[in-house]
Order: C-alpha cells, then sequence, then structure tokens
C-alpha cells in the first residue's frame, strides 16, 4: 500500500483576467479514493486539478495537501519559497492529455529523469528504477525507444511511470485518454485501475463515464466553475437531482448511442 | 592568367583562408553564446531586464557591420578600450551576431511545448534544471536549420574584419592584387574558396540535423 495524501479544497477562487473560472470551489478529496472530476468543456475542471499542485495559482481560498497549504505560505499570503513548492509538488504526480514526454529522451531516460534531477539519484539506480517502473505498465520492451517511436497508449503509459516512479502520494490525472485512438484507451485505464487498486489517492478529469462508474469513490460535477455536485458515482450518474447534470448525461448518452 | 603568382603568394592566402575559418569559427560560437544568454535573460528576467536586451538587440540590428567596428576600433581608444585588430574583429563578429542569435533562440524557445516544461514543474524539478535538461534541448533542435542559416550569413560577413587590417583571406587576397594587379585570378579565388566554405557548412550542418532530429520524427 502506498502513503496516500489527502487533499481539502476549500473555497477556491480563480479568475483568468476578468474571468471567473472557479467559483468557491469545496471539495474533499480522501485519501486512497478516486475522486472524478466531470462537467462540460470549459466548466474548470483542469483549472481546478491544476490549481492542486499550483501549476495554475489561485486567487482565494486555500488547498491543502494533508492539511499543508500549496502554493501560498498563510491562506491569502504570500507565495511559498519555491523549494518549498518543488518539495510537494514532487510527491504529486500529473499526467496530461498530451503525454508531455521529453522527445530527446528515451522511455527509460524520461522516467529516470525526475529521479535524478529531484530526487538525486544517481543515474545507474534511476536507470534501474525506471525500468521496474515501465515493467510494470507492460513496457519492458519499448523502454530504449524515443516518444516518436511509441504509440499513444504506450506513451501515455511512460508518462503514467515517469510519475509513479517518483513514489507520490497523489496522482492527478488530466484526460489521460482524449487525446488516444478508441482502442488504446484500455490499456490505459487498465495501468490507472491497477494503481487504484493499490490505494493511491487520485483526481482523475474524464469524460470516460464507463471508468468514472466504475471505478470512482466518488464524482464531483463542475459547470461553469461552480462545484454543481459530489457524490458517489451510484447516485451522481444514475439519479442525479440538478437538472444541469441530467441535461450533461443526458448528451453525453445521446452522443455515445452508436 | 599568371599562376605563378600562387607559388610566391600561396602561403599568405593560406594563412588568410586559416584565419576566416578561425573569425568564422569563434564569431559563431561567441556570438551564438551571447545571443543564448540574452533569449535565457530575456525569457526569465524582470520587466527592464527585458526592455534592456531588446533595446540592445534593436541597436545592433539597426546599424551596419562596418560601422560598428569602427566605433569599436576607432572609437574605443577614446573611452580607454584599446584592442589589436583580431581582437577587436573577433568582439565586433560577436556583437553582430548575438542579437540574430538571440532572436532565434527566442523563437526556438517559444516553439517549445509548455506542456514539457509544466511535465518538469510538476515532477518538482527546478527552473535552472528544466532550462538545461528541456528547454535547451528541445529548443536547440527547432532552432538548427536557422542558427546554420545565420552562421552561414557570417561567413560573408568576415572579410568586413580586412578593412581594419584582419589579415584574413580578403586582406591577403587584396594585398596579392594591388602588388601583382592579379585582379581577376585573386578574387576569383576568393569567390571560390567562399562557395566551397559554404558548401562544406551546409553539408555539415545537414548531416547535423539529420543526427540529431533522427529519433524526434514521428516514424509513420
Ligand atoms: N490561460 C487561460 N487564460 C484565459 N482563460 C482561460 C485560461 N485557461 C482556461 N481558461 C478559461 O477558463 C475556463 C475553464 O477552463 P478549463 O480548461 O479549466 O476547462 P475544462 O473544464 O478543463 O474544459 P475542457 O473539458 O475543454 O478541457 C474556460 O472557459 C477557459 O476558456
Ligand atoms: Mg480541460
Amino acid at each position: 500500500m502506498v502513503e496516500a495524501s489527502s487533499v481539502e479544497i476549500r473555497k477556491v477562487n480563480k479568475y483568468y483576467g476578468q474571468f471567473h473560472a472557479l467559483k468557491d470551489i469545496d471539495l474533499t478529496i480522501p485519501p486512497g479514493k478516486v475522486t472524478c472530476l466531470i462537467g462540460p468543456s470549459g466548466s474548470g475542471k483542469s483549472s481546478l486539478l491544476r490549481c492542486i499542485n499550483f501549476l495554475e495559482e489561485y486567487d482565494s481560498g486555500e488547498v491543502l495537501i494533508d492539511g499543508q497549504l500549496i502554493g501560498y505560505e498563510t491562506p491569502g499570503g504570500r507565495r511559498m519559497a519555491p523549494r518549498r513548492l518543488r518539495q510537494m509538488r514532487s510527491t504529486i504526480g500529473m499526467v496530461f492529455q498530451q503525454f508531455n514526454l521529453w522527445p530527446h529522451m528515451t522511455a527509460q531516460e524520461n522516467v529516470a529523469e525526475g529521479l535524478i534531477r529531484v530526487r538525486g539519484m544517481r543515474k545507474p539506480q534511476a536507470m534501474e528504477r525506471a525500468a521496474e517502473a515501465l515493467t510494470r505498465v507492460g513496457l519492458a520492451d519499448r523502454m530504449g525507444n524515443h516518444p516518436s517511436r511509441l504509440s499513444g497508449g504506450q506513451q501515455q503509459r511512460v508518462a503514467i511511470a515517469r510519475a509513479v516512479a517518483m513514489d507520490p502520494r497523489l496522482m492527478l490525472f488530466d484526460e489521460p485518454t482524449s487525446a488516444l485512438d478508441p482502442e488504446l484507451v484500455g490499456e490505459v485505464l487498465n495501468v490507472m485501475k491497477a494503481l487504484a487498486a493499490g490505494g493511491m489517492t487520485m483526481v482523475v478529469v474524464t469524460h470516460e463515464m464507463g471508468f468514472a462508474a466504475h471505478v470512482a469513490d466518488q464524482v464531483a460535477f463542475l459547470e461553469a466553475g461552480e462545484l454543481v455536485g459530489v457524490d458517489v458515482p451510484s447516485r451522481i450518474l444514475r439519479e442525479p437531482e440538478d437538472p444541469r447534470i441530467q441535461s450533461f448525461l443526458r448528451t453525453y448518452r445521446e452522443r455515445n448511442v452508436i | 592568367m599568371d599562376l605563378s603568382i600562387f607559388t610566391e603568394y600561396g602561403p599568405r592566402l593560406l594563412a588568410g583562408f586559416r584565419l576566416t575559418i578561425i573569425c568564422w569559427l569563434l564569431g559563431t560560437v561567441f556570438g551564438a553564446a551571447l545571443g543564448l544568454l540574452i533569449a535565457v535573460a530575456q525569457r526569465y528576467g524582470g520587466r527592464s531586464v527585458r526592455w534592456a536586451l531588446q533595446t540592445y538587440i534593436e541597436l545592433i540590428r539597426g546599424t551596419p557591420f562596418l560601422v560598428q567596428l569602427f566605433l569599436l576600433y576607432y572609437g574605443g581608444p577614446m573611452i580607454g578600450l584599446r584592442l589589436d585588430p583580431l581582437p577587436a574583429g573577433l568582439l565586433g563578429l560577436t556583437i553582430y551576431g548575438s542579437p540574430y542569435f538571440a532572436e532565434i533562440f527566442r523563437s526556438a524557445f517559444r516553439a517549445v511545448p509548455p506542456g514539457l516544461i509544466e511535465a518538469g514543474r510538476a515532477i518538482g524539478m527546478t527552473e535552472l534544471a528544466i532550462v538545461r535538461r528541456i528547454l535547451l534541448p528541445v529548443g536547440l533542435v527547432s532552432a538548427l536549420p536557422a542558427l546554420i542559416n545565420f552562421s552561414i550569413i557570417l561567413t560573408k560577413e568576415t572579410v568586413i574584419l580586412s578593412i581594419i587590417t584582419v589579415p584574413e583571406i580578403m586582406y591577403q587576397t587584396q594585398y596579392m592584387a594591388t602588388m601583382t594587379f592579379t585582379f581577376l585570378e585573386g578574387y576569383f579565388t576568393l569567390a571560390l574558396f567562399f562557395w566551397a566554405f559554404v558548401e562544406v557548412i551546409s553539408r555539415l550542418g545537414r548531416r547535423l540535423e539529420r543526427r540529431i532530429t533522427r529519433h524526434l520524427i514521428e516514424r509513420t
């Protein structure tokens, strides 16, 4: 079992210039559980996710990782020292829609990079550890490939291995399967399911309602920067009370009926 | 055509060729290094640093190389900067090339997908590590064609150093031509030399490009 983090989001507000992208968001992400963020395009899912590791700075409110404020020294106070921020980020893994693998490094080097630069490991140990992480995502035979020589699904599994190799206590996923051809989605979701089964705290922005329904412990629905509802998937996906959620799910079903 | 002059002036010409190549090489390396420094400082510096560097870039780009060189070589001593022709020429070339190199690097950095930088930040890398390990190597690859192109342009700018008496190939050819009235032979040889020089650089450049981008090209 990994040591898993909890996240507490309190009254978070985020503006892009005049545009109010996140409005008083309150959300508790329990340790060792999977939380899915769903909602229409532009509702603020990515923004909220990126506030959790402070890739996006929020303007007010608090984001607490295991009770520790991220990004600021005190709520509404000065920015936290870069060193502290880096240290907190190094325990939070992130997986992006576009994979964001470093194109000039092999799969194995991509995974080893953080171990060397952030964890201060020596290269041979880091490469060994990277090989283990890649083996766990089923890429033992592709370690020497550059990203351009990997399929989308393989690239995303390397990206997951890169995050997991750092021994994170929390993993953030921003639409990890949206850039993939349909037949490659399954292999990535399987890796994520295995992580979830291992007790990792996961926050997943996704359009995969199947994944949300079967793997998530809770689902949060956002619309126009507001958190409209949070509940276990069986309730929020099957019998939502809020009409905005009902209409979102109706559109989703219509689009996915063949 | 009188080819016997080449036996007499051959050594001078050879020395000139060598010096031209050295000037080009050092001018390119120093100019690119200064340009790189400027581009990184522009990316990470505050508003005033960016403004100062932008002004420098515009000033240098907006003035002829010859004027810059005269300022440095003839004007320099008036403010206590007394340089021999060769150091003055190299410094001049470095300064002259730096804004072009800076712009090449700047746009190459802008072309690096922000997600690659974010991936580094998300994992907890320092900004310095991100620059060294991600921004530079990825940016350099996309900058390479423009870098090679500008270094080719610089080969031809080196002849201007002859005006401040740097004994490079233009200077030596002029010397030979005026001493022996072999303008046609002399300048024809000079033209041939530059053509071959540029050809070699662009071939090497293409090979380097292929090598570096080998594994970056999407297999189809
Ligand atoms: N850097 C930015 N500058 C200005 N506006 C932004 C920026 N990033 C996001 N926005 C706006 O904020 C809103 C929320 O964006 P966000 O990316 O969080 O939405 P999302 O729910 O992730 O959407 P999608 O499903 O399309 O990824 C959108 O209206 C978007 O246009
Ligand atoms: Mg998004």
